[in-house]
């Protein structure tokens, strides 16, 4: 850990990204592996305080801001007043853009009309919905808490409500999942008329309910062919349906990325509260916070910086980051501004890679830009341990 | 000098050589009791897992006989193992006599016979010694009379002991001081001294052992090595106990170290002789006959700048295994190496694991090889132990591989089994006979390159265990060898490329197809291997590309972690290697000389 006093400043001249986590769940999802605590008012309370109080810590550095984002746990399950109360909060500690952008997850249970509508004048225009999936079996194996019928409304009524952005997130590759399954699920979601999907595999962890069943024997993730024909689908699906693979797990219809979450992948500075959240300063340290609610608490309540770690950059650690990331988005990376920006060699040492690539269709270039191609996305990761930096 | 007695104790594998070292370091207080363990003199790691000895062991020990008088008693802990006669044979140069081991319970075997005839031909003179007495099964009459008749010595002479639980050890040093001779030289005269070993010292340079023929050595003396003629001061001397001890000097029969700053190793001849720069000898010792290598494969570093040190490591390796010969060598797909030349399977495994473990290299070998002898069209003849210099079939006469006799030992329920191996590996003239009721010993005469491929694991596996294998070398014998050439997308891997017979040829390449396909990851394109015989393929197998290879999520913003797990995954790659564009891991080298998956 290194020798500071105080949390950094933005070191950028770029308005920076504010996430705010809210580590609370109604019940825990047994796929989940996130810090998420069910507890009730008391501890909200005291989170909402001490949320407010690392707000504080920051309101020296410089940071200026133009998109929040509330995740979770679940945002949405939060007291609308209480809510209310953070928001403005953050907005008298920091400084916030008036045109910010505010993004909100939402569980569908919790969204009824008289939420959405306080939502709404409270600022937020982003509503990423976890319905996960638009049928009721998928629903029920996820152990999640609402229903088919109530992820549609939710999304309907966020519409109705003129939210710039509605979003889902689903889930795929589950255990004995077709294509025509996966196929019928993404256009009924297309149906529902939402902007923007977050599609993500099925990964089972260690240490949850959905681990255990894996080593009892009873549960396993889909085969690996089973998997890419089922990411090939999505693409092709949402890709007719007009909607851009903007990055490995997101789609988007034209102008409706998240702009929050795309600051996580240009290499933009961001800063997180709440426990477990990471931040980031533009130019040279990544950090992050205690990932237990009690003791990320404890230390603010201390007047501490309630850091778990953080991470001073090497200026090929960063190239390398935006490389790797670049890799995962339709935009790709621009690799002369990346060695312009870092100040590192990246062009040279890795034609034959980047010949290499191109002949296997995995990318295309396009003047000093590289991108990766719908397959290329799918085996990003591989794409990345190729170059050296 | 006349209380001098230098000595090794021989005898076949397991039979007790180390552990009687033990007792008689033990009751010569040549160990503290806390500082003891089993096996003391065996001190190389891979000796204490494998349990046998692979490096002869030197240590000097005063004796107190019961004549009243102190001994000086240098003795040699040798290993039993076939492939490691060399070392047996490097320590009886500088010996008057050997204790013949031999199992109460086992007998005479192979390498007790194969290790006394070594003994004879240096004129050592020699105490037979019955091991293992305590063995309910020890059959000391049979046992002696197999001396007798067998080995042709005197049964009265036979001392009985067990090292195990320490009986007889007293019998055992009064014959070696009664029975062996004190070292004959002239301690005046002209230096003479043999370096019958050494190892590499970070600090100090090669450490050469030495035994003191004729004259005397000190600190301070200017010497010459007489093969290679080049000259050093001498640092220090001293004897081996279980550490260095300094002394003064060395004199005639002295066993003991030599330091000289020598940081050169390739200055250094192992049975090269030591005289004085004034009042030089006239001639040196007679060296050692050179070891001939049987098996051969070619080494490569899996990083290829590593190849420096895998120079240096080779150099220091060669002088503490004189046996071990390289020269350089080159592959197509794995750039710079060695070709080594090891005295059997053992051998070559033991040096790949030192290697890797005394000098922290990761290293690739090529198929094991044996040597074949090939008379072209027009008449000459040529050796060929690599793959790569095989000449084109069209202007070859006739190919001639070495042969063995195999000889398994095992109880009888086995015979079946073990016979069907043996046929399978071309085994002819195979027959077995009782050695005890239940016990038989198998002998089979078959193709060395039989043996390199997976027959161990085989027979072990076949036989539960029970059985126990050794093979003395037999003659060249009439082969249809053809050379398999595995590609991987086109590209020759010329590591695994083998000579075989005919008739192994296409089920041998069918083996290295789908053990490759088994251990090359998928990557990001579809890989075709191929097994051909000059140019004409045998057989095949196919690696899809991997179409799904990326994490869902980067979670809030925790992209260090995702960048560290992708640094380290690209740190395994560099352990493996790419053969045109294919990654090949280490591991799919190894997998390959094994018939089994698991
Ligand atoms: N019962 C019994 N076992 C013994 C005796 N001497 C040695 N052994 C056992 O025999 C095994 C082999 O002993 P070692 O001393 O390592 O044999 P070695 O001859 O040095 O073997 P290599 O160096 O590998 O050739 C060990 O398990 C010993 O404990 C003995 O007198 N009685
Ligand atoms: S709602 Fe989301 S954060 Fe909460 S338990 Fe379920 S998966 Fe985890
Ligand atoms: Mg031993």
């Amino acid at each position: 850990m290194p020798e500071t006093g105080f949390p950094p400043g933005n070191e950028t001249e770029v308005p920076a990204g504010l996430y705010i986590h809210v580590p609370f769940c109604s019940s825990v999802c047994p796929y989940c592996d996130f810090a998420v605590t069910i507890a009730g008012e008391d501890r909200r309370a005291a989170w909402q305080k001490a949320l407010h109080a690392e707000a504080l810590m920051y309101a020296d550095g410089g940071w200026a801001f133009d998109t929040v984002y509330f995740g979770g746990g679940t945002p949405s399950i939060l007291d609308l007043e209480r809510l209310a109360d953070v928001v403005n909060g953050l907005r008298s500690a920091l400084c916030i853009n008036e045109k910010a952008r505010y993004f909100l997850e939402i569980n569908p249970e919790d969204a009824s009309i008289r939420r959405i509508r306080a939502w709404s004048d409270l600022g937020f225009t982003f509503a990423s919905v976890g319905l996960q999936s638009p049928d009721d079996g998928v629903l029920h194996f996820l152990g999640r808490r609402h229903s088919a019928e109530q992820g549609r409304l939710a999304i309907e009524r966020l519409k109705e409500e003129h939210f710039r952005t509605v979003s889902a997130d689903l889930i795929f590759g589950l255990p004995g999942q077709g294509p025509s399954d996966w196929r019928r699920q993404l256009e009924a979601v297309i149906q529902m008329g939402v902007d923007h999907i977050s599609c993500y595999q099925l990964t089972i962890h260690d240490g949850t309910i959905f681990g255990r069943r894996r080593r009892a024997g009873v549960l396993r993730e889909a085969p690996d062919d089973i998997q890419a024909d089922l990411y090939e689908l999505t693409h092709a699906v949402l890709a007719d349906a007009g909607f851009e693979a903007y990055e490995v797990s997101n789609f988007a219809r034209p102008g409706h990325r998240s702009k929050h979450n795309q600051k996580y992948w240009k290499g933009v500075p961001y800063l997180g509260f709440g426990p477990g959240a990471h931040s980031f300063d533009g130019t040279s340290r990544r950090w992050w916070n205690r990932g237990k609610l009690r003791l990320w608490q404890r230390d603010i309540e201390k007047g501490r910086w309630p850091l778990e770690d953080a991470e001073d950059l090497a200026a090929a650690d960063l190239a390398f980051e935006v490389l790797m990331l670049g890799l995962r988005q339709s935009d790709g990376v621009d690799l002369k501004a990346v060695e312009c920006r870092w100040g590192v060699a990246v062009i040279d040492p890795n034609r034959l890679v980047i010949e290499r690539l191109v002949d296997n269709g995995l990318i295309t270039v396009l003047g000093t830009r590289i991108q990766p191609t719908m397959r290329g996305m799918a085996v990003a990761d591989g794409l990345a341990r190729e170059f050296e930096v | 000098m006349k209380r001098i007695r230098t000595f090794c104790i021989i005898a076949h594998i397991d039979h007790g050589k180390s552990t009687l070292a033990d007792r008689l370091i033990q009751h010569c207080g040549g160990v503290e009791d806390r500082d003891f363990r089993d096996q003391i003199l065996d001190s190389m790691d891979l000796e204490r897992e494998r349990g046998i000895t692979i490096k002869s062991n030197t240590i000097s020990l005063d004796y107190e006989a019961k004549d009243g008088e102190t001994y000086q008693l240098n003795l040699i802990d040798t290993p039993g193992h076939v492939d490691f006669s060399h070392e047996v044979r490097r320590s009886l140069m500088s010996c008057e006599g050997a204790l013949l081991l031999v199992d109460a319970s086992q007998g005479v075997e192979a390498q007790t016979m194969a290790n006394m005839y070594l003994a004879i031909e240096h004129d050592l003179e020699i105490v037979p010694v019955i091991n293992k007495i305590d063995l309910p099964s020890a059959d000391i009459e049979r046992v002696k009379e197999e001396i007798e008749e067998d080995l042709g010595l005197d049964s009265d002479e036979v001392v009985l002991c067990s090292a195990k639980v320490g009986t007889g050890i007293q019998d055992v040093l009064e014959a070696i001081v009664n029975q062996l001779p004190p070292p004959e030289g002239d301690p005046d005269g002209p230096l003479q001294a043999l370096i019958f070993d050494a190892q590499y010292d970070a600090y100090r340079g090669a450490v050469l052992l030495v035994r003191v023929m004729n004259g005397e050595i000190r600190a301070g003396q200017r010497v010459r090595f007489m093969h290679t003629g080049v000259e050093h001061q001498v640092e220090e001397v001293g004897l081996l106990k279980l550490e260095r001890v300094k002394s003064e000097s060395l004199s005639a029969g002295a066993v003991g170290y030599v330091i000289a700053g020598i940081k050169s190793v390739s200055e250094i001849n192992i049975g090269d002789t030591i005289t004085g720069v004034e009042m030089p000898a006239e001639e040196a010792v007679p060296g050692y006959r050179e070891s001939k290598p049987v098996v051969f494969s070619s080494v490569y570093p899996m990083a290829s700048d590593e190849y420096l040190e895998l120079t240096k490591a080779l150099e220091k390796l060669k002088l503490n295994d004189a046996a071990l010969i390289y020269e350089k060598d080159s592959s197509q797909a794995l750039g710079f190496g060695y070709r080594c030349g090891f005295l059997g399977l053992l051998h070559l495994e033991i040096v790949q694991q030192r290697l890797e473990r005394e000098y922290d290299l990761s290293l690739l070998l090529s198929a094991p090889s044996v040597r074949y002898r090939v008379t072209m069209t027009d008449g000459e003849k040529r050796w060929v132990d690599n793959p790569s210099i095989y000449p084109d079939p069209g202007s070859i006469d006739t190919v001639e591989e070495p042969f063995i006799k195999a000889s398994v030992m095992m109880p009888d329920r086995y015979i079946g089994t073990v016979m069907e191996l043996c046929r399978d590996r071309r085994g002819e003239n195979t027959s077995f006979n009782y050695l005890s009721v239940g016990r038989v010993e198998l002998t089979s005469e078959m193709p060395l390159a039989e043996v390199l491929f997976d027959f161990y694991d085989r027979l072990k596996s076949t036989t539960q265990g029970y059985g126990s294998f050794d093979y003395e070398m037999l003659d060249y014998r009439e082969t249809d060898a053809v050379k398999v050439e595995i590609l991987v997308n086109s590209e020759p891997v010329d590591p695994l490329a083998q000579l075989v017979h005919r008739d192994k040829a296409r089920p041998r390449a069918l083996h290295y197809c789908d053990r490759l396909k088994e251990t090359i990851p998928k990557q990001q394109f579809k890989i075709a291997i191929q097994g051909t015989i000059g140019g004409n393929v045998i057989a095949r197998s196919t690696i899809n590309a991997y179409r799904k290879d990326v994490t869902a999520k980067c979670y809030g913003g925790d992209i260090s972690r995702k960048r560290k797990l992708l640094e380290k995954q690209k740190k395994g790659k560099k352990r493996m290697k790419m053969v045109g564009n294919v990654e090949i891991p280490q591991a799919a080298f190894i997998a390959v000389l094994k018939t089994d998956s698991d």
